[in-house]
């Protein structure tokens, strides 16, 4: 069975080049997948100019659909609209998996519709984390169980994230797995040398909005610099809340020792992590938080607000929880300082290495695709079934939608035939062969 | 030996943690007996007393007739059964009596701010009455049944997104910014009375009845709010009296727009929080470690 291989196609409105958690995963996860044999392909909608088929790292396929992102990099829901270029990704690409990330992700959502109606197995990961109480959350959960109702196999990033995915969409908790995100530990390799300990270097990496806790920092910071005289802060990153954070600076006089960034670009977040000795994370809602896997890859000792899945990512003895209210974060940070010349920032990367890695990521991965192989195939009225049991209205509309996409389906097929459309043609990359002789020769 | 170290390794508990990669033992979608253990349900769920939301639900029913007696102004004055200088002694009336109200509830009652008040609106009147020649024109190309339909949509619209929880004119040291929909509200009563204002033979008449209009949609819910802080129980028998006289008032013009009114106070104050009492016991509210945290201090922008 472990010798089978895949043929994936990972769908998200998120990827490359935008930078975040969600795109990281894909990323990573698609480039230890192709080194363990199996064949990924990418689909995303256009970044500006970038639009059509591209090759990465690797060769790992990324297809650029040319819909345009209308809010928040998502493109806009048509229901229907990305059918005819899913099947074709999916027939060309001769495709035997499709694995969705992000519950906000509209074009994952359609994609994961479109491969059910074509009988595909599909795998979801959700990345985030949702409350149950306002408008928003109503409508993006009712979403959530549409695509889940009929899902082969379930990911989530933490076991708070799997709870919540639980609850949110009424899945059987058997069918979610649990595979965190990781940390790219070759790129975040602590300073060469030892900072000084007579100086502390406190360092935020954040976006600065309300989610990400940018108001907490604006009470913590001038607390924290009149307690310890000897603590200076790095702020990198930029959003609404930056205006607030100088403002505080400037009420304070903490020119001298709040240093702001701006936006910080995703290459250079190590020579910012390695300026510091502690690393504060500040969030108010988190599912996973790679910033704080990065911080620890780095060696910094970690102080976070206990929110989300982030008490399960770090072990106790590397990172400092506080609950969100700026005294226990003064209180916390204080014991952090404490702490610091125990720490050994390359003992504490080695750790890192140890406890994340993407190939142990993508191994896990695997699992969940046989598994969602093995699940035996459905007819429609099977399905239909399970979507008509999500609710007395919204279990009708659920049917309404996956019948039209039924019918829409096979008048395509009638249209343009399977047979029709062209393979694309296997090919290995050369630079895997020359390693291969590399090895052989070695 | 291999034996000894996976049985121990077997033994060690699941532990709720995402570091460490697969924990020895147990699948990814082990779901350990303390899965979903933090949620907390219906956490903050409020008890509701059906007699305190009959109450609360007078005040809608209250604005709702101050509501009715001011179409029933415009409609008796569009049949010209009221003529402009009774409709301006009534402006005059509310007036006195607003400031009356104003002067008695209130904790604060200083000549300075009286005189604020007067010279505000003294402004107000003075600018209606030089734009009542251009309202009085306004809609002479439009046929009275649209703007019947259109008043009565505005009116219904207003009745709908109006601001019942307070008032919308904030006392001038309250700077509290009023919500969209309260502003909605605000405009689509403004229009409203234009538009019925423009149907008037007469310049006076358009003053008296946008004065009278504005007046009310402006200032009633203020002077309702301070009765209301005042003493509830003056509030209540005001609101009382007020739905007397508007049913009264109704019952004289038509019999079934009385039955639709009696209808709906009905259905207000009696109905609504009956309904409201008995689907409590289908709220269903779930909290865990996933919520966004709260802040436990006022962020100001």
């Amino acid at each position: 069975m472990a010798d089978q291989k895949h043929r994936i196609l990972m769908v998200s409105d998120f990827f490359f080049p935008n930078f975040g958690g969600v795109e990281s995963h894909i990323y990573y996860l698609s480039q230890c997948l192709l080194k363990l044999g199996h064949k990924v392909v990418v689909m995303t909608h256009a970044y500006g100019n970038r639009s059509g088929v591209r090759y990465m790292t690797g060769g790992l396929k990324v297809y650029y659909v040319p819909w345009r992102p209308f809010l928040m990099q998502n493109t806009l829901p048509t229901v229907y609209g990305t059918l005819p270029i899913v099947r074709t990704i999916l027939v060309r690409e001769k495709i035997s998996l499709v694995h969705g990330h992000q519950a906000f992700s509209t074009l994952c959502h359609e994609a994961l519709m479109h491969a059910r109606t074509m009988g595909y197995k599909v795998v979801f990961t959700d990345h985030s984390l949702y409350g149950f109480a306002d408008i928003g959350s109503i409508h993006m959960n009712k979403v959530l169980q549409f695509t889940l109702a009929d899902v082969s196999q379930a990911i989530c990033v933490s076991h708070t994230s799997k709870e919540n995915t639980v609850l949110r969409s009424g899945l059987p908790p058997e069918k979610v797995f649990m595979i965190p995100n990781a940390v790219d530990t070759a790129m975040f390799k602590p300073a060469p040398e030892r900072l000084g300990n007579d100086e502390i270097i406190i360092v935020v990496i954040s976006r600065l909005v309300y989610r990400k806790g940018a108001d907490l920092l604006v009470e913590v910071i001038p607390e924290i610099c009149r307690l310890y005289p000897n603590v200076r802060f790095i702020v990198g990153g930029d959003g609404p809340k930056r205006v607030r954070l100088e403002e505080m600076r400037e009420k304070h006089s903490l020119q001298d020792r709040v240093e702001m960034l701006g936006s910080v670009p995703h290459a250079h977040v190590r020579s910012v992590l390695i300026s510091g000795h502690i690393f504060l994370n500040s969030s108010l809602t988190e599912a996973f938080c790679i910033a704080i896997l990065e911080a620890a890859s780095c060696g910094l000792l970690t102080v976070s607000t206990r929110v989300g899945g982030v008490p399960e990512v770090l072990p106790e003895d590397m990172i400092v929880l506080a609950e969100p209210d700026p005294s226990d974060m003064v209180r916390a940070t204080g014991k952090a300082i404490s702490l610091l010349p125990n720490i050994d920032p390359q003992q504490m990367h080695n750790r890192m290495k140890k406890l994340y890695d993407w190939h142990d990521v993508a191994k896990r991965t695997e699992i969940v695709y046989d598994r969602a192989l093995k699940c035996p195939d459905q007819n429609l009225l099977e399905r239909l079934s399970r979507y008509l049991s999500c609710g007395s209205w919204a279990g009708k509309i659920f049917c309404f939608v996956m019948i039209i996409d039924s019918l829409l389906w096979r008048l395509l097929q009638l249209w343009q035939p399977t047979e029709e459309i062209e393979e694309v043609p296997e090919f290995t990359l050369p630079r895997h062969q020359d390693e291969e002789i590399i090895s052989n020769f070695n | 030996m291999d034996n000894i170290i996976s049985e121990s390794l077997l033994r060690r508990n699941w532990r709720k943690v995402a570091y460490g990669g697969m924990q020895p033992g147990f699948d990814d979608n082990h779901t350990d007996e303390s899965f979903l253990e933090d949620m907390v349900m219906n956490a903050n769920v409020v008890k509701r007393d059906i007699l305190k939301v009959m109450q609360d639900s007078v005040s809608i029913s209250q604005y709702l007739c101050i509501v009715t007696l001011v179409s029933l102004v415009w409609a008796h004055t569009l049949q010209s059964t009221l003529d402009e200088n009774s409709l301006l002694l009534l402006d005059a009336s509310l007036f006195g009596s607003g400031f009356l109200v104003l002067l008695l509830t209130k904790e604060m009652r200083s000549l300075n701010l009286l005189f604020h008040y007067i010279l505000n609106i003294s402004f107000f009147t003075t600018g209606l009455y030089m734009l009542a020649p251009i309202y009085h024109p306004l809609t002479r190309s439009i046929s009275s049944d649209s703007i019947w339909a259109v008043t009565v949509t505005l009116v219904i619209l207003h009745l709908f997104l109006h601001d019942y929880s307070g008032s919308t004119i904030k006392a001038p040291v309250v700077l509290k910014n009023p919500s969209l929909t309260s502003c909605v509200s605000l405009n689509a009563s403004v229009v409203a009375s234009v538009f019925i204002a423009s149907r008037l033979p007469s310049r006076l008449h358009v003053f008296a009845i946008m004065l009278f209009s504005l007046q009310v949609f402006l200032f009633a819910p203020f002077v309702t709010y301070c009765i209301k802080k005042f003493s509830f129980r003056l509030h209540l028998v005001f609101s009382f009296g007020l739905m007397a006289v508007t049913l009264a008032l109704v019952y004289t013009l038509h019999h079934l727009l009385f039955m639709l009114l009696l209808g709906f106070l009905v259905f207000i104050s009696v109905v609504c929080p009956y309904w409201l009492i008995r689907i409590q016991e289908y709220k269903f509210e779930i909290n865990g470690p996933w919520d966004e945290a709260k802040l436990c201090f006022n962020v100001t922008d």
